[in-house]
């Protein structure tokens, strides 16, 4: 930390809040709060006299509320900048500190907050994360019971800079504890508060034997845990070296603490699973584990940087696998535990990684995105007459359109990825994708149906969750229909309801709309776009009464080859069982219904133009980029 | 669940398809319902229903309807909101117990029976059975159509309540019938200075050792009596005592929620209610009977209690 403030590229902005985030990668404009803190930066020198003259005291946050601090305060002895504040909450104006302070005159009590605008390339969130609260679960007696703590609350207890120097104490009676129990999972693992496993508590708790063990070699540790988790390098050698000190591992959740109300004694009551028997325990003090859960504001952050959130609450990485630093919103990256429970190794490489993948981009003169954008064509664009819309900025999940009425929409070039979700959503046929225009899918429908369409199927398939399915169904040689013809598009979104409608026009036989998973999309919510649309389209061919299962939604997974191929045999099955006249008569039926409902596609201004236009436009649109 | 249909269906498919089976392959085996439940630590060392949720997982069929999970179990769901996978375990250890009816196995437990020489047909006992176990139906005795009261011994288990409730004392079963209760209560007591007290004591509601060797440190004046469920108690108990001489009558039921019969302690609560509201309008309402409902991390609160309430006594002594 004292390396960053010295750093003469790094400047630490202490004790200020994100207000509001605008523009895009590579020029965003970051409005900040700078608390008052009371105190001026560039006089205080940090001696702490304010502090040493204070009269009053409130709980600690940084010590978990086991010491009092003053009104005028650092957080923790070790803060960079070390530059003293004070708390107006407490404070009661007594104006101690401004004679302490002396000649220095770094009090001023008359500042307030301030609103600076920053220009910034690249963002890194990392606003790490929060604890559960074991006084949620009752039968642990957190808050009830003084020697139930947390592992927090023993870090500071354990800390020789501590509230209690490093005398490890129990809280009811500031006695020295032997007998020691520590419970994982608390909270964790738990499908009543959180379900995932929180990464680091086996190895925290673990080390904290240790470290007892070693300070207070005749103390007694027992760890209960469900499973011990020890899957980094060194780890699990870690964890045999507590079983050679002679800490306890007990494998059982338990179900129970009670209290001596005379010893202030606790009682654990669990199974232990290896012997299928329940036993009860004594011990002088119980530390639980708590899990790791998102910040509580996290959604906030969520909106400001539209960095979206994994259903957990973590912000969501662009890729798990592949792109883990980056947010789906380029120029926003993540780092350390914002994103998920991670240990200090883990948080370092993505921090790092962060910022390496921001440098790239304050490094660059010009930014490369994927050239399948979306552009509006603005005389078309309904809001341009002053008509109320905004169908395309509500399905765009990236805040990229910018829709104001009395104005055409507008993309924002370098926020969008590509999804086309707006474009199908568009009612008036007033926007396009590049190189996904809709005379180019038109174009392939068109192909795939020359020849006997009857008995063809058309599979909309998303590029990258059903199309990947699609592939593995290959790879792995599961058989399936070899009617099926295959046509890739972005995403669910991009599958507007005139290619089916057009599909049917043309006689197909049957017609997959196929996507990922919800909780899968590439788009964070393109699927969602895409499944509203898809339902919608379902019950308007029920109504046309068309045979079941010639239409048919499925969400397929990249990994899921065998149902990729299943619901294809499935559909042919579906076409066998029908007598070819039954099936003709049927297309006959609806062809005029299906042909009124995707003329609107015609009445773009020539299909044939529309080839063209896309031309020209990917010209401009590059210009822009490169600006 | 498997994908394919034409695999044959397994255990634990089967006790999944019965309502409250479900979830059961979410077990990672952490121990919460076995050290929660207290069958275990009282009455069986087999009782397990991690295990009995692996014998089920493993298509252990046999095992699983003679283990003594299968029956001991009483639905008390004090697991159930421990248990950090949401299993409704009493619903998959009631799904195998059915499935070990259809079988033609019967419940090992000592369940209640019914006289039907006493038995009036009234139905108290099917309204306050948390089981279902006792019906009523019709039969003809001596040529004349009756209605009796009719015991489902696989569902029965054994609390008592019905007991309790019976106004003919037709249904019971041996130890906790009446008369049993009644022989250890002492016909008369000697006075002394020393107030005498009866504590009725519901078997599930103390949980650790230590608070059972309390009990039984209180000197002779001090008696206990072992009842399997509060809703046991019957106020008459409680007035049999008062009349051979005892200065008090104590009656501790588990908190309301964690009753191992389900809502026995509620029974008991409006019954020991109703008692004292009967004796504040004959002007007797002074403490002398009193009921406490003592919760699972209670440690050591019953030695509270019974000092609480001896000092009571001894303080109504001093006064007559």
């Amino acid at each position: 930390m004292v390396d960053a403030a010295r750093h003469p590229n790094v400047e630490i902005r202490a004790y200020t809040e994100v207000e509001r985030v605008e523009g895009f990668v590579g020029n965003f404009k970051v409005q900040l709060r700078e608390k008052a803190k009371y105190v001026l930066a560039d006089r205080c020198n940090g001696c702490g006299e304010c502090a040493k003259a204070c009269p009053i005291e409130v709980p600690n946050y940084f010590e978990m509320d086991l010491a009092p601090r003053k009104a005028a305060y650092v957080p923790m002895s070790q803060a960079v900048p070390l530059i003293y504040n004070i708390d107006m909450d407490a404070c009661i104006h007594c104006y101690k500190c401004v004679d302490a302070c002396g000649k220095l005159e770094a009090i001023d009590f008359a500042m307030e907050d301030k609103l600076v605008w920053e220009d910034v390339g690249a963002i890194i969130l990392a606003t790490g994360y929060s604890h559960f609260d074991p006084s949620l679960i009752p039968e642990y007696g957190y808050g009830r019971f003084p020697n139930v703590i947390t592992a927090m609350e023993m870090e500071r207890l354990n800390n020789s800079a501590g509230p209690t120097a490093g005398n490890l104490v129990r809280p009811g009676d500031n006695t020295n504890p032997k007998r020691m129990a520590f419970i994982n999972c608390v909270g964790s693992r738990d499908k009543r508060f959180y379900p995932w496993c929180s990464n680091f508590c086996c190895m925290y708790s673990i080390k904290n034997a240790v470290l007892l063990k070693q300070m207070y070699p005749d103390s007694d540790i027992t760890i209960y845990y469900m499973d011990i988790r020890t899957p980094s390098k060194g780890y699990e050698e870690f964890y045999d070296r507590a079983r050679e000190m002679g800490v306890h591992f007990i494998q059982g959740r338990p179900s129970l603490i009670t209290e001596d109300e005379a010893t202030g004694n606790l009682f654990v009551h669990s199974e232990d699973v290896s012997l299928g028997k329940v036993i009860e325990h004594e011990y002088d003090m119980v530390m639980l584990n708590q899990a790791a859960i998102p910040q509580l504001d996290q959604n906030i952050m969520s909106q400001l940087t539209n960095a979206s959130q994994s259903p957990g609450g973590w912000f969501m990485e662009y890729h798990p696998k592949l792109r883990p630093m980056d947010s789906p919103t380029d120029g926003v990256f993540l780092a350390g535990a914002c994103q998920g429970p991670k240990d200090i190794p883990n948080s370092v490489a993505q921090g790092s990684a962060a910022a390496a993948r921001a440098g790239r981009i304050l490094h660059s003169d010009r930014w490369d995105i994927e050239p399948i954008v979306a552009h509006v064509w603005e005389d078309r664009c309904v809001s341009a007459d002053g008509k109320k819309c905004g169908i395309c900025a509500q399905a765009c999940p990236y805040g990229s359109i910018i829709y104001e009425q009395g104005k055409a929409a507008e993309v924002v070039t370098a926020k969008c990825h590509g999804c086309g979700g707006c474009v199908a959503e568009c009612p008036h046929n007033a926007i396009t994708q590049l190189h996904y225009t809709d005379a180019q899918l038109l174009a392939q429908i068109h192909a795939l149906l020359a020849d006997k369409p009857e008995e063809k199927i058309v599979a909309f398939r998303c590029h990258w969750c059903s199309y990947g399915g699609a592939d593995l169904a290959g790879t792995s040689h599961f058989e399936y229909t070899a009617n099926e013809r295959g046509l890739r598009v972005m995403c669910s979104a991009r599958m507007d309801p005139d290619f089916i409608y057009e599909a049917f026009k043309l006689g197909a036989g049957g017609v997959l709309y196929s996507g990922c998973h919800p909780q899968d999309c590439h788009y964070i919510t393109g699927q969602i776009v895409g499944a509203t649309r898809a339902d919608r389209l379902k019950r308007a061919f029920d109504k046309m009464e068309m045979t079941e299962g010639r239409f048919r939604i499925e969400w397929i997974s990249a990994a899921e080859g065998d149902k990729y191929a299943r619901v294809l045999n499935e559909m042919q099955d579906v076409l066998d069982n029908m007598p070819k006249e039954e099936l003709m008569a049927e297309i006959e039926k609806l062809r005029p219904t299906m042909d009124k409902r995707s003329r609107r596609l015609r009445e773009v201004p020539g299909v044939e133009a529309a080839y063209q236009f896309s031309e020209k436009m990917g010209k401009i649109i590059v210009k822009e980029i490169i600006v | 669940m498997s994908n394919h249909a034409n695999t044959p269906e397994t255990f634990a498919d089967k006790v999944r398809s019965i309502p409250g089976g479900e979830h059961l392959e979410m077990c990672y085996a952490c121990g919460t319902c076995v050290s929660k439940c207290m069958i275990q630590q009282k009455v069986e060392q087999e009782y397990n229903p991690r295990r009995l949720i692996r014998m089920v997982m493993m298509g252990m069929e046999e095992e699983a309807y003679e283990n003594p999970t299968t029956w001991l179990c009483s639905a008390c769901d004090l697991c159930y909101p421990a248990c950090p996978q949401q299993i409704h375990i009493s619903g998959v250890i009631g799904a195998v117990k059915d499935l070990a009816v259809e079988k033609g196995y019967t419940s090992p437990l000592e369940t209640v029976s019914v006289n039907e020489t006493l038995c009036s047909g009234c139905g108290i006992c099917v309204m306050v059975c948390p089981y279902e176990a006792p019906h009523l139906i019709e039969k003809v005795v001596n040529g004349v159509n009756d209605r009796f009261s009719e015991v489902d011994i696989n569902k029965c288990m054994g609390c008592g309540i019905c007991v309790a409730s019976c106004p003919t004392g037709a249904i019971a079963r041996d130890g906790v019938s009446n008369p049993d209760i009644m022989k250890q209560i002492p016909r008369s007591v000697t006075k002394t200075d020393a107030p005498s007290m009866m504590v009725f004591i519901c078997d599930w509601c103390l949980r650790a050792d230590d608070d059972l060797a309390i009990l039984e440190s209180y000197p002779e004046n001090i008696k206990t009596i072992h009842i399997p469920c509060s809703g046991r108690i019957d106020p008459q108990l409680a007035l049999l005592s008062l009349r051979s001489g005892i200065s008090g009558v104590l009656v501790c039921g588990c908190q309301p929620g964690e009753c191992h019969y389900q809502r026995g302690t509620d029974v008991a609560d409006c019954k020991m209610s109703i008692l004292d509201r009967m004796f504040g309008q004959m002007d007797l309402a002074d403490g002398r009977v009193r009921f406490v409902q003592i919760g699972t991390q209670d440690r050591g609160r019953i030695r509270k209690e019974i000092d609480q309430m001896l000092e009571h006594l001894t303080s109504l002594q001093e006064v007559c």
